[in-house]
């Protein structure tokens, strides 16, 4: 295509500059071989120009081809590089902060904990303190509605906490929990 | 390639100049129509080059591309007429 271009282009040069200068104007048929091969370079040029044409503009359609690529493959590195980079991140914060993976399995809502902060070992009994809290409150909230359905303390005592009467230490530790949760 | 398009449609617009002037030639009517066209055509280039913004606006290219092509046309009827002459 190309090489049909330049030669197109230079018959057209050809024809056009070749039969003005060498053949003369006053005979006839020189004339007319002039005004021939002056057309014909007309349309030889013409044709050259649109070859060029065509050329240029598939040209352009590729220049952009390769940019739209390069810009493809530019977006997709940077993608994965930024998802590496999350996953990286994930696993790091996943390793650095026990607190959070503790809670999770613990499902326990406890949000005043800092996360930066190395595991100690109150952090690890919270739990078992907040078991025993809770166990506490039933107990009193039970013993509360038993004496207002007018029970006994003995009685209650021995509902709630399972302890016959008697001068047991459990027993006594009982009753003993028994004034402070009913004073309260 | 773009330059080369260019440059070939510039050696077209030289060659029918030539030719033009090989039309004129022919015959003194050939001679007048020609002058005339000549004419004609110099008055409405004169008339592009002053109301280059107008015409611009409705071409729809820049000011820069019109005048660039004035200059094209003139350049390409001087060399063909001077081709013609000289041969």
């Amino acid at each position: 295509m190309q090489l049909k271009m330049w030669i197109l282009s230079g018959t057209a040069i050809v024809l056009w500059l070749a039969p003005l200068t060498t053949l003369d104007k006053k005979v006839g048929w020189h004339k007319s071989i002039q005004g021939l091969s002056l057309g014909a370079a007309i349309a030889c040029a013409v044709s050259a120009g649109n070859i060029a044409r065509k050329l240029a503009e598939e040209n352009e359609i590729e220049t952009i081809k390769t940019r739209a690529i390069t810009a493809d493959v530019v977006d997709e590195i940077a993608v994965s590089a930024y998802v590496s980079q999350q996953q990286r991140q994930q696993e790091a914060e996943a390793i650095l902060n026990p607190v959070e993976h503790l809670e999770r399995a613990l499902a326990l809502p406890d949000a005043e904990v800092e996360r930066s902060e190395p595991i100690t070992q109150n952090q690890l009994a919270e739990p078992e303190q907040n078991d025993a809290q809770n166990a506490e409150t039933e107990r009193a909230e039970r013993a509360l509605q038993l004496k207002a359905k007018g029970w006994g303390k003995a009685k209650i005592i021995l509902e709630v906490w399972g302890v016959s009467k008697g001068g047991s230490p459990k027993y006594k530790a009982a009753e003993a929990e028994y004034r402070r949760l009913v004073e309260e | 390639m773009r330059a080369i398009h260019l440059a070939n449609y510039f050696v077209a617009g030289c060659i029918a100049s030539s030719f033009l002037g090989w039309v004129a030639s022919l015959h003194p009517m050939a001679m007048r129509a020609i002058a005339f066209l000549a004419t004609a055509v110099f008055i409405l280039w004169g008339l592009c080059w002053l109301l280059d913004f107008s015409v611009s606006g409705w071409l729809k290219i820049s000011v820069n591309n019109l005048q660039a092509l004035l200059l094209a046309v003139l350049a390409m009827v001087l060399v063909g007429g001077m081709v013609i002459l000289c041969s």
